[in-house]
C-alpha cells in the first residue's frame, strides 16, 4: 500500500476492511478503464475479485444507497468504484466464465464516446 | 398450457399477404450499385434522428453531430427565439468549419479561419475587413440550414432541401403510437460507437428477430428472452405501421437472476428491459406492448430508415445505423437510464449497460461473417421464418422507397433489378 494511502484514516468505509485489499487493483478511472481491465485480465483473476466482492456487495450497496453520488468521501468513492468494478465483471463470470463474450468479438472495436460519469450527481437542478 | 400454444408458428407473416412468404433476394445487402440508389432514394430525403432536446436545452447551447454517411457533421443549436435549428457546419468564406467544439454554449459561431462571424440562427453578422470583398451582401451569406423537426424530444434534420414529407408525417401511426412514453426521463446517458463490416441493413435485422436469440445469445440473454414458455424465442406480435414496425418481444417472468445481476436490478433507478419486472407506474402508450401481453419485456420500435428504439418500462436504448458503404456500417447505441436516486443505483446502470454491450457484442463476428457470404455470392436467397417478418418487411420498404423514388423523376423508369 503506497505511503500516502497509509497516511488517511481508512481506504474504505467502516466495516468494508476486507476489501482493501482490492482497492489498488480494482479502483478503476471510468467504465473504459474497466472494460479494458476485464478483457486484458485472467478468467481466474476476475473470478478471485468476484468472489471477494460478492459476498460484500449486499451490505455494501445498502451502505450507498444512503448516499449521494457528487457527495461521496473519498472512501466511499473508492467502495463505490470497487462495485462498478464488481458490475463490469458480473457478466464476465455468469455469463462467459472469462473477460471476452461468447464469440470473441474484439471490445475494444467499440468506442464508448459518452459514458456516465462514475460519481457525479445526477439529479437534475430544479 | 406452454407457449408453444400461446404463440402460433405462423401468426405473423400470413397477415401481410403483400409481404409473400417465398425466399428474398440478397441484393439489397451487398450491390454497391444499389447502395448507390439507397444514398440517393433514401438516406439523401428522409428524416434522421441527431439527438436529443436536452442535448440544448438553454439558449446558446449547441451541439454537432456526425453523419457517417455524409462525412460532416451538423450543428444543432437553440437561438435568441428559443428554436432549434440545424446547419453544415461550413464558413461561407472558404469553407472551413466555423465550430469545431463537439457541444459547448456560445454567443455566436467564429470561423477559426479568417474570423467570419454567424449568430446561432446562422446569420452572418460578422466579416472582418468587410470592405476589401466585392458585392458582399451579407444576408445571403449565413450557414447553410437544414430542414429540422422534433419528436417527442427527438431532433431530426433532413438532408433534402425540399423535403417531401413533414416529420409528423414520416413518423407516421408508429409515431404516434409511441407519444406520450417518458422518453425525457432517461437522463443518464451513454453512447458507443462502433465500425462494423457489414450492410447497415443486416444490423438492424439483428434487433428486428428473437429467433437467433436461444441459440446465438445462449449464454447471456436467452434465459430472460426465452424460456421454457417459449423455447424458439418467438415474438409476442410484429406491427408493420407504413415503412416502420414494432416488435414486442417476450420476457421469461419466471427468471431468476445470477449473483450481481439479481443486485444490479435490485438497485436500479428503473426496472432493467430483462428482468421481468415492469414498473407498473410508467405510462406506456397505446404502440409499447400493445397487446398488452403478460409476459413482455420490451420493444423494438425500428423507424425508416435507420433508427430503431428498444423500449421497456424502466429505461431505453437506440440503435442507429449509419451505412459508410453496401458493406461497412457505423453503428451507435445511446443508453437512456433514468437518474441514479442514490449512490447504490449507480451500480445498477453500470450493469445495464455492460449487459446490453456484451449481448451486442455477440451479434458482431456473426453479422461479418454474413456479409463475406453476401459478396463472395455464396448466398443469394434468404429464408425467412415467420418471426422473421421484420426482415422480410424490411426488405419490401427499401427496395419499395428507392424504385417510387426513380420513378417519382422518370415515369418510365421501371425497376432496374425486379426480384
Amino acid at each position: 500500500m503506497p505511503k500516502a494511502e497509509r497516511g488517511e484514516k481508512s481506504l474504505l468505509p467502516k466495516g468494508f476492511k476486507q476489501l482493501e485489499p482490492w482497492v489498488a487493483e480494482w479502483v478503476l478511472a471510468d467504465s473504459r478503464a474497466r472494460l479494458e481491465k476485464r478483457i486484458t485480465t485472467p478468467a481466474d483473476r476476475i473470478r478471485a475479485f468476484y468472489d471477494a466482492m460478492l459476498a460484500q456487495a449486499p451490505p455494501a450497496l445498502a451502505y450507498l444507497a444512503t448516499r449521494q453520488l457528487g457527495a461521496l468521501d473519498a472512501a466511499e468513492e473508492r467502495l463505490l468504484k470497487l462495485l462498478l468494478s464488481l458490475a463490469e465483471m458480473g457478466p464476465a463470470v455468469e455469463w462467459y466464465g472469462k473477460g471476452e463474450t461468447l464469440d470473441g468479438f474484439d471490445a475494444r472495436r467499440f468506442r464508448l464516446v459518452a459514458q456516465m460519469p462514475d460519481n457525479q450527481t445526477q439529479r437534475i437542478p430544479a | 398450457m406452454n407457449a408453444k400454444q400461446k404463440i402460433a408458428a405462423q401468426s405473423l407473416t400470413g397477415r401481410h399477404p403483400e409481404l409473400g412468404t417465398g425466399p428474398v433476394s440478397t441484393d439489397i445487402y451487398c450491390d454497391p450499385q444499389f447502395y448507390e440508389r439507397e444514398l440517393t432514394g433514401i438516406f439523401r430525403r428522409t428524416w434522421l434522428c441527431v439527438g436529443r432536446v436536452e442535448q440544448a436545452p438553454k439558449v446558446g447551447d449547441f451541439f454537432q453531430k456526425d453523419l457517417p454517411t455524409f462525412g460532416f457533421a451538423v450543428i444543432i443549436a437553440r437561438a435568441k427565439d428559443q428554436k432549434l435549428r440545424a446547419f453544415f457546419n461550413v464558413c461561407h468564406h472558404r469553407g472551413n468549419h466555423v465550430e469545431l467544439r463537439q457541444s459547448g454554449h456560445c454567443v455566436a459561431f467564429t470561423c477559426p479561419f479568417h474570423g467570419w462571424t454567424y449568430g446561432l440562427d446562422g446569420k452572418l453578422v460578422g466579416v472582418p475587413d468587410a470592405s476589401g470583398f466585392f458585392a458582399l451582401d451579407k444576408s445571403q451569406l449565413g450557414l447553410r440550414q437544414l430542414a429540422l423537426d422534433v419528436w417527442e424530444g427527438f431532433i431530426f434534420v433532413n438532408i433534402d432541401p425540399a423535403p417531401s414529407q413533414t416529420l409528423a408525417a414520416a413518423m407516421g401511426e408508429q409515431g404516434r403510437d409511441l407519444a406520450g412514453y417518458a422518453f425525457d426521463g432517461g437522463t443518464a446517458v451513454f453512447e458507443y460507437e462502433g465500425t462494423i463490416e457489414c450492410n447497415w441493413k443486416c444490423m438492424i435485422d439483428s434487433f428486428c428477430e428473437t429467433y437467433h436469440v436461444p441459440i446465438l445469445h445462449k449464454h447471456s440473454v436467452k434465459e430472460t428472452l426465452a424460456g421454457p414458455d417459449n423455447p424458439y424465442g418467438r415474438l409476442i406480435d410484429c406491427r408493420l405501421k407504413g415503412p416502420h414496425r414494432t416488435m414486442s418481444v417476450w420476457g421469461n417472468m419466471a427468471y431468476t437472476p445470477n449473483p450481481v445481476q439479481g443486485l444490479a436490478w435490485q438497485y436500479s433507478p428503473g426496472p432493467a428491459v430483462t428482468s421481468g419486472v415492469r414498473d407498473e407506474r410508467a405510462v406506456l402508450p397505446k404502440g409499447l406492448n400493445e397487446t398488452r401481453a403478460p409476459n413482455w419485456s420490451l420493444d423494438v420500435a425500428v423507424f425508416f430508415p435507420n433508427w430503431l428504439i428498444v423500449m421497456g418500462s424502466g429505461m431505453y436504448f437506440t440503435h442507429q445505423m449509419w451505412p459508410l458503404s453496401a458493406n461497412k456500417v457505423v453503428w451507435q447505441m445511446r443508453g437512456f437510464l433514468r437518474p441514479a436516486s442514490n449512490a447504490a443505483q449507480r451500480f445498477g446502470q453500470e450493469n445495464a449497460m455492460v449487459e446490453l454491450r456484451d449481448a451486442v457484442l455477440e451479434d458482431c463476428n456473426t453479422l461479418e461473417r454474413i456479409q463475406v457470404s453476401l459478396d463472395q455470392g455464396l448466398i443469394t436467397e434468404m429464408l425467412y421464418h415467420d418471426h422473421e417478418i421484420g426482415l422480410r418487411h424490411q426488405y419490401h420498404v427499401v427496395k419499395q422507397w428507392v424504385e417510387d423514388f426513380e420513378r417519382s423523376f422518370n415515369p418510365d423508369h421501371s425497376a432496374q433489378e425486379a426480384p
